[in-house]
């Protein structure tokens, strides 16, 4: 419904991955719901790329105490214990969501959903479908979302979220011409996903700029842990072009092995225990050191073998692995890939309460663009997990969320309209200050990590902040509010990286000597906001 | 690095009055995809450039332009120098940016059945192929048949199978596919050859569908009654004249040195509609040493009855046929029908080779035909260029006898059963064709298959002739002027 030019709903879901769809069905039980995409929804966001799987407790020889710890131990214990309760108790329900609805998932000869095993768990608890499983949700997801009343506008960017006093009242965004486009809600759910793009290699679509953490932190939401990012152990590191793209972890699951240019299947070195299907954090820093040492490709990587599978088994559980190196000249049942690490999740995020609600009032979150779930380190086939069980829990909290008599502020929309016609006045191509961006984070913000290299990027983006963005057209609006959100989460990942002076999960600080392991670490949550910044201590029981 | 030059569609319904092409000159990486050419110009050339992506990796189907022509996912499609890019062929909103959503709503959702049961194995088998499809809707854009008549299209028939399949769904999937045009398919398998998941939409989605349709008994009329000529006279059409195997020894020497020797599945069409042609074709081969063996038993392909969901009597129809090859030890089958020999080379399991005409002619090489004074154009027939994947070999032929005018590939409209089940559609893709025909300003149509010879003469200005029909002339022409110069 449109009044005075401004879309008025009950619930505003912002993205259309896994967790914006999941959060706009359920809300749509409780009121009017728009979903508004800045892609095609069920064709952005990186749930629809998601290869390997589901993690969800399935079997009686499986528990959810078991992948509670595995999860705790993947995350280097910096989870929130309350939401990882939550996640592998709700994770099988989800799944049987899906599976009502449509999903095809392989099966078992049993009828059961069949589950392989993924790095750093004890069960192999991962469902799958084929490894295009997240493709496979997505389509399910989209045509569960087709038979709900749910309010679909795609292509339309949001840039920033409408307060009324503290409480969020909907959100400003840009239509595909570049209008300003006010949308009023009574609750509003950000499931934005994640925001590697601002990394040069990086497995994300070219939604993962990061805008739910910057629009969250503009509005005044608290963010936690942003230094940890997942950096997976392999991406694809030739052509130039397909660098960063992802090879899933199925491949590791599958059997594949790591060896180095001398042979070596150097896992044995990290990890003698889990080998390959070691936690990311923990093979990625294998690669890496591999690598600087002198012991890599040609292409700087490292080779990921499966020819020794069977042909078969490549040819039906990683059909899109085989086909996309098949299109680089790459046939991987005959020859090895190479990999390299590519920067792929970020676990922290906006801080969330088990009911999905941020710091402030009117503002959930869900999906990879909250903190805590993941800790310090994602285990893969959680993240889809995640999408489904904390998007059912957004949309129902914020569809069950009263009405709320709020305004407008006019005052913001002419600083939000201002800022977007600036853009037309500005002089650098956008385009030009991502390279820069996305140059400096992968130097200076990347695997390994020294408060000196911190510093010194944290002092590129701030420069490249002030940085006039030029719009070549009133289309290209969008696309500079989106340079500014990257801009923003860059700073608050290095932010959050100065702030931990410890190594953890996936955060290395290479000029910290530390005598404490996770279990004992004096260090909870980093958290930032535009109030206050700084690092929890304690150490939890 | 490298700089590539790029041709690019520009279009902006809201201020210009039509498209025109830019071109750019980009630099790019080598390995570079279409996708990183176009980021090159959009970020250094020309910001204001349209067009879509996100995954960049082949798996969310946002980015398919047509490169050349053929639709292609922009992001794993390699980038070359001097390509042409163009959107798809559906409604334009700026640029490469075409409108997907109506389609996208379009596609029907499982309705869950109120008791839920999970799909076994073999059912999930059977449904995954028909899952990998990324919805980029380049099937839509090179769909004849929908550019004619009402007609859902391919990845909404390959949607409908993978619900029916699906025993969580509740509704009648075939009926409503049936509605939707099932039956407007020409199987010219344009739509397959576009995917990039490679899923066989008129194989392994659209005949199926029909087949269900017919255990429905909702198969057309006019279809029903080729599936009862067939099974009564061993062929799907009417004699109008003398058969060709009425008319033809079962061993037909060359007059020459023997080169080869194959055996010939005349087919249907060419038997009873075409044996002229037929005949003019034994005749090249007899003068270019190809020994042709005719088993006089054989029958009908079965493929009218494929392409119609009709497969009850198709297992007889293809014993019969393999049977009268292989009592006489033969090795090669030559097929001179498109149809004939993509169901032969794909549904048929034979223990000989199957090779169409073009091939064998190309292989052995032929003796040199007088030129003619005429400019030609060639159709290639769907079930050869992408049924057999043969487009150099008559062409090889043609450029020996006349000068060759291309035109662009496209179904004529008398394949998939269309021609007989929906014939205003074939008469309209038929129309399609004579526009294309005329472009080409060409005295003569050259094709290499009986149903798109027999169609596009309804539908052409000029005369339409197979490949060996205009050889052969070229030959007597040889022979003519050989005579006049012989001193009497």
């Amino acid at each position: 419904m449109r009044s005075d030019d401004v879309l008025l709903c009950h619930v505003l879901v912002i993205g259309s991955g896994g967790a914006g769809v999941r959060a706009a069905i359920e809300a749509s039980q409780y009121g009017e719901t728009l979903l508004v995409s800045k892609t095609i929804a069920g064709k952005g966001g990186c749930t629809t790329m998601a290869e390997g799987g589901y993690n969800a407790v399935l079997r009686t020889a499986d528990s959810c105490d078991i992948h509670f710890e595995d999860t705790m131990k993947g995350g280097a214990r910096l989870n929130d214990r309350d939401l990882v309760q939550i996640l592998v108790k709700e994770a099988p329900e989800r799944m049987n969501d899906l599976l009502k609805w449509g999903a095809v998932f392989d099966v078992t000869t049993e009828c059961e959903v069949a589950q392989r095993p993924f790095g750093g768990q004890r069960f192999p608890r991962t469902c799958y479908a084929g490894d295009r499983t997240g493709h496979e949700m997505m389509m399910t997801l989209i045509d569960r979302l087709d038979s709900t009343g749910v309010g679909v506008h795609n292509e339309i960017t949001i840039i920033d979220l409408l307060k009324d006093g503290d409480t969020v009242c909907g959100a400003a965004a840009l239509d595909r011409k570049g209008e300003l486009v006010l949308i009023k809600a009574d609750s509003t759910v950000i499931a934005t996903g994640g925001g590697t793009k601002v990394y040069d290699i990086s497995t994300n679509s070219s939604s993962g700029t990061g805008d739910g953490y910057a629009i969250g932190y503009r509005a005044g939401a608290e963010l936690i842990d942003m230094e940890q990012v997942q950096f997976h152990p392999t991406g694809a590191v030739y052509p130039y072009d397909a660098r960063g793209r992802l090879v899933t972890e199925a491949v590791r699951g599958e059997g594949g092995v790591l060896k180095n240019s001398l042979g070596e299947r150097f896992m044995s070195a990290y990890d003698p225990e889990r080998m390959e299907l070691s936690t990311r954090d923990v093979v990625a820093r294998a690669i890496a050191t591999e690598i600087l040492e002198g012991r890599g490709t040609t292409h700087a990587g490292v080779y990921l073998d499966v020819t020794h599978l069977p042909r078969s088994q490549i040819e039906t559980r990683l059909p899109v692995m085989l086909e996309q190196f098949l299109k680089f000249g790459v046939d991987i049942r005959n020859e090895p890939m190479e990999v390299a690490p590519t920067a792929h999740h970020i676990m922290g995020g906006l801080r969330i309460t088990t009911q999905c609600e941020t710091t402030i009032p009117g503002l959930y979150a869900c999906g990879e663009v909250t903190g805590g779930v993941h800790g310090a380190n994602r285990l893969g086939g959680n993240a889809l997990a995640d999408t489904q069980v904390f998007g059912k829990r957004a949309g129902e909290a914020a569809g069950k969320a009263g009405k709320k008599t709020v305004c407008i502020d006019d005052a913001q929309v002419d600083t939000i309209r201002s800022t977007v016609d600036n853009y037309m006045k500005g002089d650098t191509n956008p385009s030009h200050v991502i390279r820069s961006l996305q140059t400096a984070m992968w130097e200076g913000a990347g695997i390994f990590r020294t408060a000196p290299d911190l510093e010194k990027t944290l002092g590129i983006i701030s420069h490249l902040s002030t940085i006039r963005l030029k719009a070549a057209s009133p289309e290209n609006l969008a696309e500079c509010c989106i340079v500014r959100n990257m801009l923003l989460t860059a700073s608050l990942i290095v932010r959050g990286a100065l702030l931990r002076k410890e190594s953890r999960g996936a955060h290395v600080r290479k000029d910290v000597t530390q005598a404490w392991d996770p279990s004992s670490s004096p260090y909870r949550h980093t958290y930032l906001s535009d109030r206050r910044e700084g690092i929890e201590t304690g150490v939890w029981e | 690095m490298k700089d590539i030059t790029v041709r690019v569609f520009r279009f902006d319904p809201e201020n210009d009055e039509k498209p025109h092409f830019q071109t750019y000159s980009a630099s790019v990486s080598d390995g570079a995809r279409v996708l990183h050419a176009l980021h090159a110009i959009h970020n250094e050339h020309d910001p204001t450039l349209s067009y879509r992506y996100c995954c960049g990796s082949g798996q969310c189907g946002s980015c398919a332009v047509r490169v050349n022509g053929e639709p292609v996912l922009a992001c794993m499609e390699e980038a070359r120098d001097g390509m042409t890019v163009e959107p798809l062929d559906l409604p334009i909103v700026k640029d490469l940016v075409v409108d997907m959503g109506p389609y996208l709503d379009s596609l029907h959702a499982l309705v869950p059945a109120p008791e839920f049961r999970m799909p076994t194995p073999d059912e999930v088998e059977e449904i995954k192929p028909l899952r990998s499809c990324i919805e980029c809707l380049a099937c839509v854009s090179a769909c004849p048949a929908l550019k004619v008549i009402d007609f859902a299209g391919p990845t909404a028939m390959r949607q409908e199978l993978r619900l029916q399949l699906d025993p969580r769904d509740q509704q009648d999937r075939v009926t409503e596919a049936v509605g939707e045009g099932l039956f407007t398919c020409t199987s010219c398998q344009a739509c397959w050859k576009v995917c990039p998941k490679d899923i066989q939409l008129p194989g392994k989605a659209i005949e199926k569908l029909r087949a269900l349709a017919n255990k429905k008994g909702l198969t057309l009329p006019r279809h029903q009654d080729v599936a009862q000529l067939v099974k009564e006279t061993g062929r799907s059409v009417v004699r109008t004249e003398t058969s060709f195997l009425e008319q033809i020894p079962e061993v037909l020497e060359p007059y020459g040195e023997v080169k080869g020797t194959v055996g010939f599945f005349v087919g249907c069409m060419y038997n009873q509609r075409l044996p002229q042609t037929a005949l003019d074709a034994m005749e090249v081969l007899r003068r270019n040493g190809i020994r042709v063996i005719i088993p006089k038993e054989q029958v009908c392909c079965g493929s009218p009855l494929i392409r119609t969901g009709q497969v009850d009597f198709l297992d007889t129809l293809k014993r019969r046929n393999i049977d009268a090859f292989v009592f006489r030890n033969i090795d090669t089958v030559l097929t001179m029908c498109a149809g004939c020999g993509s169901t032969l080379k794909h549904d048929y399991k034979t223990p000989f080779k199957v090779m169409d005409i073009n091939e064998v002619l190309t292989k052995y090489g032929i003796e040199p035909p007088a030129r003619l004074p005429l400019k030609a154009t060639y159709h290639d027939p769907c079930h050869l260029l992408r049924g057999q994947g043969i487009k150099n070999q008559p062409r090889e032929l043609i450029t020996q006898v006349v000068d060759l005018i291309e035109m662009p590939a496209i179904c004529c409209g008398s394949g998939g059963g269309v021609k007989s089940g929906v014939p205003d559609e074939a008469a309209a893709l038929g129309e399609k064709r004579r526009e294309e025909i005329k472009k080409t300003g060409a005295d003569i149509v050259i094709s290499s298959c009986p149903f798109c010879e027999y169609h596009i003469r309804d539908h052409s200005d000029i005369p339409v002739k197979n490949v060996t029909t205009v050889l052969l002339e070229g030959y007597r022409e040889k022979d003519r002027k050989a005579k006049e110069q012989k001193p009497c």
